[in-house]
Parts: structure tokens; sequence; C-alpha cells
């Protein structure tokens, strides 16, 4: 056992008890909080597949929680089916959604990529927006199950599968094969990977992960309509956690969500007026300092010091 | 005739459009940075003008040069102090970078210039002239005329003058240029600062003919996208044929399939053009 995988292990072991007794002892302010932390985290797990390990940087993320919310909303409040049956559906939406769309668009490289899902997740939205049995615009009302701490715990259980796939992932043939092709496609299409196999299911896996999310967030909110379910801004988000804490590592989304989520709750509970610009700020000083994110700057911050702010400047200026 | 007078709104709409995208082209091309804080130096300029015409009482027209001026000054300064930072870094982080400085401009817009939405309305903003039983609005006019002379000053500006061929030597091979002696960084503050400043103008324009607020960016932004990759980054004329092939589809699609669908057509169009032909409709085959 590599020394990478104890620490992984170890902070799974040590925290996860932790994190669940939360419910128990914290306030019901805090639990709503968690939730949305963990619901975050779990985005970003999920984006950290076809974007850290993959290197296809999806804005189409938001259209797989989007669908997964509304397998939810349709299964539950026009059908009157129970939660996981509307998980399930969600699921299939948005498995069978990558599957189709992955094919001509993950053919497309870096940025021309980025837009194409982009242009998806706006075309889904209006489509959406203009299907009855999604409610329209007007959106889906869900029934009310008032428990937090159920939902706390189900984002915490649906964060340590999406964990454990990506710890699976580090260490499988799978994942060698994503990283290869994050590298040089052309030379992973060499060594006899089969590229648009591997990137469809990978996006398959992403999609998967991020629809759970979708429908244990829609079911927790009661209420979704597309400009919420389908919203981009959520996109940005996932690709900044992910990227603040560590792209292709597994612990590094987790922890830049959670970092990030506390930060911007503080800030905008202490400070209301200035939240935003510090979240600005505090982007535009990470990829200046620490471009490889929180799980780089932990292993090098030990050795290098200070000085690994400089080195980070100086191998990445012009 | 109903079908004549959209087209004709569409076209100078699109004109518009393109001056929007061009500036984000230029970058994206050159730099290979995908500049999501463009909407956003769109809006600054666009607040530039605002204020030139409402305080100095300059006309806006005559008020665009210097918009442009000062967002020249302000893209260099960002380029310089910021960007030149991280430009060799992985692609994710430049992208990232510049959302964080569409958070900031927008949150410093809103604290200066308020929330409230505005109009640059000269006494001549409601003139409209008769072409043939078309209604032609003046200022739309005006505004599509400046912006295809700037497509094309920019054209001719990369293809013949020494900083455009520098410009030009960059994106092709950055090392060459530097053995030639071209100082990248400079050149690379050059390119950024003549994209925003066609951001400028572009709001100072956009100011004229619809309302701003600080949080127009974003929006801008998309719509300035879709421009870039119809048309292509190679140059500056497959931007106008984009602008003007956006501008004309939204119109067309605002009357035959309702005003809400302009979005999924021009996104729509967008996810077809890049599978179909990803380096634009007019760039070159890969």
């Amino acid at each position: 056992m590599t020394s990478r995988t104890r620490r992984i292990l170890l902070t799974l072991v040590l925290g996860l008890p932790l994190l669940a007794a939360v419910p128990w002892i914290a306030s019901p302010v805090l639990v709503q909080f968690g939730i949305n932390m963990l619901i975050m985290a779990t985005l970003a797990q999920g984006w950290n597949i076809i974007g850290g390990y993959t290197g296809y940087s999806s804005f189409g993320n938001s259209v797989f929680f989007g669908l997964g919310a509304y397998g939810v909303g349709i299964a539950m409040a026009q059908f009157e089916q129970p939660f996981w049956i509307g998980l399930g559906l969600g699921l299939l939406l948005a498995v069978v959604f990558a599957l189709a769309i992955g094919l001509p668009v993950l053919r497309l490289k870096g940025h021309y990529f980025a837009i194409a899902t982009l242009g998806l997740a706006e075309v889904v939205t209006a489509i959406v927006s203009n299907v009855p049995i999604a409610g329209q615009n007007v959106g889906l009302v869900l029934p009310l199950l008032k428990s937090d701490v159920l939902f706390y715990e189900l984002s915490l259980g649906l964060l340590l599968v999406a964990t454990l796939v990506v710890f699976w992932l580090s260490r499988s043939r799978f994942g060698l094969a994503l990283i290869a092709i994050r590298e040089s496609e052309e030379a992973a299409a060499v060594m006899g990977v089969n590229a648009t196999r591997y990137k469809i299911l990978a996006f398959m896996l992403s999609a998967a992960l991020t629809s759970l999310a979708g429908g244990v967030y829609a079911y927790y909110i009661t209420f979704i309509d597309p400009a919420g379910a389908f919203d981009i801004s959520l996109n940005v988000k996932m690709i900044i956690m992910a990227v603040f804490g560590g792209p292709g590592t597994v612990l590094g989304p987790v922890a830049g969500a959670l970092l990030l989520s506390v930060l911007s709750e503080v800030l905008a509970s202490k400070v209301t007026n200035i939240a935003g610009l510090f979240f600005g700020l505090v982007i535009i000083a990470a990829v200046v300092l620490m471009p490889r994110g929180l799980a780089d700057l932990t292993q090098k911050f030990r050795r290098s010091g200070w000085r690994y702010f400089a080195q980070n400047i100086r191998d990445h200026r012009l | 005739m109903l079908l004549a007078q959209v087209l004709l709104n569409g076209l100078l709409l699109g004109g518009l459009y393109a001056l929007m995208a061009l500036g984000l082209a230029l970058v994206w091309g050159v730099l290979n940075i995908v500049n999501l804080s463009h909407g956003a130096f769109i809006m600054l300029g666009a607040y530039a003008t605002y204020f030139l015409f409402t305080q100095a009482h300059l006309d806006p027209f005559l008020a665009l040069p210097f918009a442009a001026l000062a967002l020249f000054v302000l893209g260099y300064a960002v380029q310089r102090g910021i960007l030149n930072l991280v430009i060799r870094g992985p692609m994710f982080n430049t992208l990232l970078i510049t959302f964080g400085l569409e958070v900031v401009i927008t949150f410093l817009a809103q604290l200066f210039f308020s929330a409230d939405f505005r109009t640059i309305n000269p006494v001549y903003a409601g003139t409209n002239f008769d072409l043939g039983g078309l209604t032609v609005p003046q200022v739309q006019l005006m505004a599509f005329a400046i912006a295809i002379g700037l497509t094309l000053g920019l054209w001719a500006f990369l293809l013949h003058s020494r900083p455009g061929r520098s410009i030009r030597a960059v994106s092709q091979n950055l090392l060459a240029a530097q053995l030639y002696g071209i100082e990248p960084r400079r050149i690379y503050a050059v390119t950024f600062g003549l994209g925003t400043a066609l951001a400028g103008v572009a709001g100072g324009l956009y100011g004229t003919v619809s309302q701003i607020n600080p949080y127009i960016g974003t929006a801008l932004t998309a719509k300035s996208f879709v421009i870039a990759i119809i048309g292509g980054l190679d140059n500056p004329l497959g931007v106008i044929v984009g602008g003007l092939f956006l501008g004309v589809a939204e119109s067309l699609t605002a009357l035959y399939i309702g005003p809400t669908y302009t979005d999924v057509a021009s996104f729509g169009i967008l996810v077809l053009v890049l599978i179909v032909k990803p380096t634009g409709l007019l760039g070159r085959t890969a």
C-alpha cells in the first residue's frame, strides 16, 4: 500500500464518522449548509472524471444534474412513484443522453468541446421548458419530506460512492486509459487504447453520478424549474471547485468543494457586500499561485515552502 | 415586406454582433485564451460611453474612441499584470481566471454604477428614414457601419501593419517570433488590449441600441462565442459572416417560431457547426 493510498483511506476512515455525526450534533442551519456542500462536492467529483481525469472540460454536466432532477420530479410529481424509481429514471435519462451526445461531441477537443457542451446545455434547457410532462416553464412541485437528517446522510453516501468510484478509477486500467487520453490522445491510441470508447464511458460515468446528485437535490428542495435545474453557473462552480482542489486527484475536488463552500458561506454571512468580489479574487489568486490545486499544494508546500508560489508563476508566465 | 424588414433588422443587428465577437475571436485566435470576461469588458465600454455622454455631454459616437482608449489601457494592464503570469499553464486555468475577472468586474460595476438599467439616448435616437418602403433606424445603421468598418480595419491592420504582423507571427510560432526580436509580453498585452478596445466600442454601440446594466456581460460573452465559432478564428472577415448569420437567424427565429426560441436557434446552430465543421464555416479545414 503506497503512502498516498494510505492517506486516502485514512481520510475516509477518520472523516466519515465525523461527517456522518454532524446532523445529530449541529444546528439545523448547519445541516442544510452541509447538504448543499455535500451535493456540490459530489458534483465536483462527477466533473473530475470527465474534466480532471479525461481532460475534457465539460460544460454539459449541469444538463446531467437537471436530467437527474427531472427524473425524480417527473416520477414523483406526475406519476406518484417512489423516490427511488425517479432516481433510476433520472440516471437512465442522463446516461442515455451522455451516450447519444458523447458520440458526436467527444470528437471535439479543448475549447471546442467546452463550448459545444455549453451550447447543448442551452438547447436542453429550452426544450425542457416546452415539454408538458416536465411542467414547462412553471416547473414541478415534489411531495415534501421534512427530514434534513435523511437528506444529509443520503448526500454523504452519494459523495462516498462518487469518491470510491474515483478512487477505483485512479488505480484501474480504465482510469489509466483516461489519463493517457488526457496526456495525449494520439499516443494513447497508438498504445492500443480505444479512445472513443473510454471517453464515452467516462462521460457516462460522470453523468450517472451527477444525475444522482441532481435527483437527491430535487427531492430535497421539493421544487424544480428549468432555469434552476439546468443552471450553467452550477457547472462553472463544479469546475472551480474541482480545479481549486486539484483536478485528476481522488480527494482534491472534495477538499476544494468543502473549502470554497465554507469560505463563501462565511463571507456571505459576515461581509455580505464584498463576498462576490472576494470569490472572484480567490479564483484569480488560486489560478496564479496554485494552478494545480490544493492537492498539489499540500504535497509540495512542505518541501519548498513559500517558494512553491513563486515557482508556479515562473513555470507558467510568458 | 415584413420578411424584408426583418432581414434588414437582422443584418443591422448582425453587424453589431460581429463587432462584439471580434475582440473575443482575436484574443482566442492569437493568445489561445477564451476570455470569459469579454462580455464584462463590453459592459464597461457601454458605461464609459454612457458617462462620457451624460457627464461630459459628448456625442456617443464621438465618445467611442475615448471608451476604446480607456478599455485598451485596462486590457493591456490586465494581460501584462495577470494573464501573462498564467498563460503557459493548463487550458482550464486561463478559462478560470477570466471567469474570476468577470466576477470581479461585474461586482465593481454594480458597486459603482448601481444595478439600474440605462440607455445611451442622443436626441437623434428615434430617427428613422425610409428606403424603398423599408424603415431604417439611423442609430442602428451607424452602429452597423462602424462595426463593419472596424472589422475591415482590423483585418487590414493584421495583414499590413508592423504590429499586426508581429501579432500574427506570435500566434503562428511564438519561438520563431521571439528569435526575430518580437517581445511577446508586450505583443500579448497589445493584442489583449485591442480585444478589449474593440469590446469597448461594441459596448458603446450596444448602449445606443439596447439597455445596459452591470449583468449583461455573461450573455454577451456567450453570444460572442457562438459568432466566433460560426465564423472561425482565422480572420476577421469570418467574424463578420458569423455575426450577420446569427443576427439574421435570430430575427427569423423570432418571426417564425417565437422570440423565446432565439437562444435555442443560436446555440443549436453552434452545436451543429461544431459537429459538422469545428473550424468554423469559413475556417480552414482541419
